[in-house]
């Protein structure tokens, strides 16, 4: 009796396969586990947990959280309400801010999603394009706005309390309220603003692929109202909610944004990326390494914990669709009331930052209530100061360099792993699964910082020292490797839910009529598959040029906005000219000098980019013919 | 006779391991699990060259493994793969001039019926006009001329498994494995097809291996075939040797209309048949290894039975039992009757023009010995019979 023993299939094993499978994984190995296991192993100073600085829940912690007074300004009685939250230390905070950011994410995002998802109601058509609108990336412009919507002045109005002065306080109360947001309450709701729509898209994927007879059946047997929600549907969408919610802990964790914007620096994200050039000195690497391993376990730790309830795989089967999609109930009369009074001014609020970027692009600046135009003659000033302003020219031109290099390499690997995790069934398929998800849990702080320290401060690697790296184009190469391995993931899932829809059958015939696999591949694989792949490129294009974490670290290693040579991309550009706000001059033709700030600029950059992203998405969307259910930064 | 054997409790030409050196395709011993299911404990089979082979068996029993393992997209955990004498089990599928039917036909949405079935021509680097050549005739040959620009989305299901057909037989290959090729058309359709499938292997003298759980298809379709059951070749041989001699209890049970009861046996005939005894009721029955006082299964198949002996009462057994149901079924009436003291039913088919009793009154049937066969209880399919009767 012959008894030779094998595992694996010779269909599995042929030399196209090994190659499709091994090296991606080689690569992520390499160039993604290998230098975060180099931060690991930098992490030495925990006794940062026990410095009040760093984690502090004492009495003084949780002191004033709103301050409520009654003042004279300028002869006027003015209400001031200042919201400013509490102060739990680097550690503390970020913790606290990224766990109340996802709760409230996951009850608005699910409620809107619910909403405009389930029910039919005149309108419905308007909250869903504008529960859409925040998912439009604006770096940091939008987070800006945001404080100019909603953050305290103490002596002026922002947006939100001169319309309540005006609407409500001063023709009722005789009496000007100045109220808003502040310090960790500030970022608190800049982010909930911005990362809602994340878990509302991801519900609303997932009521999308409901069987429309699991409902109707409810319907059927008498399931009504919150009933109906609370038994049959909520249910059905939960993995959608956590799935959603799980990215929204970790983007807020490694949100620069809104701390910058409202100046509240004390969280691990800021702090890490203040300290990032300092770290190459080695004096703060112990510190920030630990407060990025930090960071790492506290993002890792509920992603795996909702892996393992609904696995990332969840999205090939959400895009399977189901047999017939439910159409919707009608909203009652009070359900359209709670709808238009308290949804709507919330969704309202969340878009509202992307009107405003657009308003600032078109503006001098925002220093009152409202952006003040540019004039007629001037209007596309910012506009044009992109390609003027050698800088800013300069972040474009970068954007774009970084933007060929790496997506020729995201679409290789990416078709090479999405088709390997897929189709082989070989040892390491399972790890490729989970490593080519890995780059989306993983913080982008943490991976720039890893990066600096495996290709500049780790002995091991003294071939690449310090004085080698600094020089920018090891620095861009080093970029670029970043962008690729942490954008990734777009492409490996769309490929894989591309490959897995199309039936293994129809590859086998192919075989078994003596088709070798790059002819399968060539043939019958790209040509069934080819709308998916692109629409994952193209996402993996958008979230390439919005980058952030990476680009305003490693990209700030060869000087500053305003320096001709640096090799920060667009991104970069923006936080720079948010962050160290200048005023340039424009004569006009009347020989008028007129002041513009840079965050108009910023915001022309940021409209721009926004204008690329409705293109991609749109054109994405129509090519894999459904809606992209996973949004990140 | 059969160059095949079984594996399994009753290989019927020698035990496991026991494999001809003859045969196109030969399958030696073969497991193959999938995690922790064994899909194929030790298949063993061994087929001709030009015969249209059948694996009949229940859904999970392996035979689409059995078939995907000779195609070569799954490699057996153990044991070997002949083709022609060649050792085939890591050739890849692509090498091994084996062609596949799949059950859902895995035609190419993106191409034309046309370059579905010249996409084998191509591959095999064919001059433009003998592939034109080659596609016309089979086109021909299946009665599909004319719809050959349209995309498969374009077709019925017909036609699309005759595309499916037309694009495996194109390449003219050596050996056709099908696996269910009918199973997703309308009964009508099925019944045509199967016979231009039959006509068609006749024509061209491929060696076709053909897998369905439709034991009438494999029946009418194949010259052997081989009945499977959790992974082991239960029996291998011709149809009708199949259902008149079944060797094993599941074989019996699974092969035509029959009824299982339990009995016991109480003597022995001449030509090994046993008298076994079922309730009150005794009759004879082909023995298969039982002794006096033994628990039989004993299996009933409904045809051939009268409720008068045809010619001489030779050959046949009466079973006696009150009539529960009669129904008129047009080619025959079923005739369900409980052996006195017995729980089961026996289903017989008795012909149209029969009077038989009303129900609730007495019967006696005649039913040719050779239609009655008795084994040693096997639990498993004794359960699962009763609980499809």
């Amino acid at each position: 009796m012959s008894t030779v023993k094998r595992r694996f299939s010779p269909l599995h094993v042929d030399a196209e396969i090994l190659v499709f499978l091994y090296l991606p994984l080689l690569v992520l190995i390499l160039g993604f586990v290998v230098p975060i296991l180099s931060v690991v192993i930098h992490a030495t100073a925990w006794g940062v947990i026990n410095n009040p600085t760093y984690f502090d829940i004492s009495k003084e912690a949780f002191a004033e959280p709103v301050l409520v007074q009654t003042s004279e300004i300028g002869g006027h009685s003015v209400i001031q309400v200042k919201i400013r939250g509490f102060d739990f230390g680097v550690i503390g905070n970020s913790l606290f801010i990224a766990t109340s950011v996802t709760l409230a994410s996951a009850v608005l995002g699910a409620a809107v999603a619910l909403l405009t998802g389930f029910y039919l109601f005149p309108g419905r058509r308007v909250f869903r394009v504008l529960a859409f609108v925040p998912l439009l990336i604006a770096p940091f412009v939008n987070s800006y706005v945001v404080t100019r919507i909603l953050m305290y002045k103490g002596t002026d109005y922002n947006v939100l309390s001169f319309l309540l002065s005006k609407m409500f306080t001063e023709p009722f109360l005789g009496r000007s309220i100045y109220i808003g947001f502040t310090g960790q309450a500030g970022v608190i709701i800049a982010q909930i603003l911005m990362f809602y729509p994340i878990v509302y898209i991801n519900a609303l994927a997932a009521l999308g692929v409901v069987d429309a007879t699991l409902i109707e059946q409810a319907l059927n047997l008498g399931a009504r109202g919150w009933t109906l929600l609370r038994r049959i549907v909520l249910p059905l969408i939960i993995p959608g909610i956590l799935a959603g919610s799980t990215l929204v802990f970790i983007l807020s964790l490694e949100d620069l944004a809104a701390p910058v914007t409202f100046k509240f620096y004390k969280v691990i994200s800021y702090f890490i990326y203040s300290k990032f050039q300092a770290a190459r000195a080695s004096s703060y690497l112990p510190i920030i390494a630990t407060l990025s391993t930090i960071m790492l376990a506290a993002a890792l730790i509920p992603m795996f914990l909702v892996r393992r309830y609904l696995s990332l795989r969840y999205y090939a089967k959400l895009t399977r669709g189901a047999p017939r999609a439910f159409r919707g109930v009608r909203l009652g009369r009070r359900g359209l009331l709670a709808a238009y009074l308290l949804v709507l001014p919330m969704v309202l609020l969340a878009a509202a930052p992307q009107f405003g970027v657009v308003a600032l692009a078109f503006s001098r600046g925002w220093e009152h209530v409202f952006p003040s135009l540019l004039p007629r003659e001037a209007l596309l000033y910012n506009f044009k100061s992109l390609i003027e302003v050698d800088g800013i020219r300069r972040s474009i031109l970068n954007s774009l360099y970084y933007l060929g290099s790496s997506i020729v390499f995201i679409a290789l690997l990416g078709f090479m792993a999405g088709y390997a995790i897929s189709r082989a069934r070989l040892p390491g398929a399972g790890l490729l699964d989970l490593l080519s998800s890995a780059p989306l849990a993983v913080p982008g702080l943490v991976v720039a910082f890893s990066y600096l320290v495996f290709f500049t401060v780790h002995p091991v690697n003294h071939l690449l020292s310090l004085a080698a790296a600094a020089s920018a184009a090891a620095m861009m190469h080093v970029l670029i490797l970043a962008y690729i391995l942490r954008k990734l993931p777009f492409t490996v899932r769309a490929v894989f839910t591309s490959v897995i829809q199309t039936p293994e059958e129809l590859e086998e015939a192919a075989r078994s009529l003596g088709a070798r696999r790059m002819r399968v591949i060539s043939r019958i694989v790209l040509p069934l598959t080819w709308r998916g792949v692109v629409a994952g490129l193209l996402l993996s294009a958008i979230y390439v040029l919005s980058e952030v974490s990476v680009s305003v670290t490693l990209g700030a290693l060869n000087g500053d906005v305003y320096s001709p040579t640096h090799i920060g991309p667009i991104t970069f550009a923006i936080l720079q000219l948010i962050e160290m706000p200048r005023v340039s001059t424009v004569r006009l033709p009347g020989g008028r000098l007129l002041a513009v700030s840079s965050e108009a600029q910023a915001a022309a950059l940021a409209t721009m980019l926004m204008l690329i992203e409705v293109a991609v998405i749109m054109v994405s969307t129509r090519l894999a013919r459904r809606g992209q259910a996973l949004v990140t930064v | 006779m059969s160059l095949g054997q079984g594996a399994g409790p009753a290989g019927n030409e020698g035990g496991a391991g026991e494999v001809s050196r003859k045969g196109f395709i030969r399958v030696e011993n073969v497991v193959k699990r999938f995690g922790r299911t064994l899909a194929l404990r030790g298949v063993s089979l061994s087929i001709e060259e030009g015969e249209l082979f059948a694996i009949l068996g229940p859904s999970g029993c392996g035979k689409t493994t059995l078939l995907r393992v000779i195609a070569g997209f799954e490699v057996p955990d153990e044991g070997r793969v002949y083709i022609e004498g060649r050792d085939v089990t890591e050739v890849p599928p692509d090498k091994r001039g084996t062609v596949m039917v799949f059950q859902n036909w895995a035609l190419w949405p993106h191409m034309t019926v046309y370059e579905n079935i010249a996409f084998g021509l191509r591959l095999r680097k064919l001059p433009e006009e003998e592939i034109r050549e080659r596609v016309r005739w089979v086109l021909e040959l299946l009665g599909l001329r004319g719809l050959e620009n349209r995309y498969p989305g374009q077709l019925s299901g017909g036609q699309q498994q005759r595309v499916a057909l037309a694009r495996a037989l194109a390449v003219k290959p050596r050996v056709l494995l099908l696996d269910e090729p009918l199973s997703n058309l309308d009964a009508k359709l099925r019944l045509k097809l199967r016979g231009e499938l039959k006509k068609l292997q006749r024509q061209l003298g491929i060696t076709m291996v053909y897998v369905t759980h439709d034991q009438e298809e494999a029946m009418s379709l194949a010259d052997r075939m081989a009945v499977m059951r959790d992974g082991i070749v239960e029996q291998v041989g011709a149809p009708m040797e199949l259902y008149r001699s079944p060797a094993t209890l599941f074989t019996a049970v699974f092969l035509g209309r029959t009824s299982l009861v339990l009995g016991r046996v109480v003597g022995t005939t001449r030509d090994a048949r046993v008298r076994v005894r079922v309730g009150d009721t005794e009759f004879e029955a082909v023995n298969h290894g039982l002794g006096v006082g033994d628990d039989a299964a004993v299996v009933v198949k409904a045809d051939g039975a009268r409720l008068e002996p045809k010619g001489a009462p030779e050959g046949y057994t009466v079973i006696e039992g009150r009539v529960s149901v009669a129904m008129y079924l047009g080619s025959f009436i079923e005739l369900r009757l409980a052996p006195r003291g017995a729980k089961t039913e026996i289903m017989l088919d008795l012909p149209p023009d029969s009077s038989p009793p009303p129900p609730g009154e007495e019967a006696r049937v005649y039913v040719p010995v050779e239609n009655i066969h008795a084994y040693p209880v096997e639990e498993r399919i004794v359960r699962e019979a009763m609980e499809q009767a």
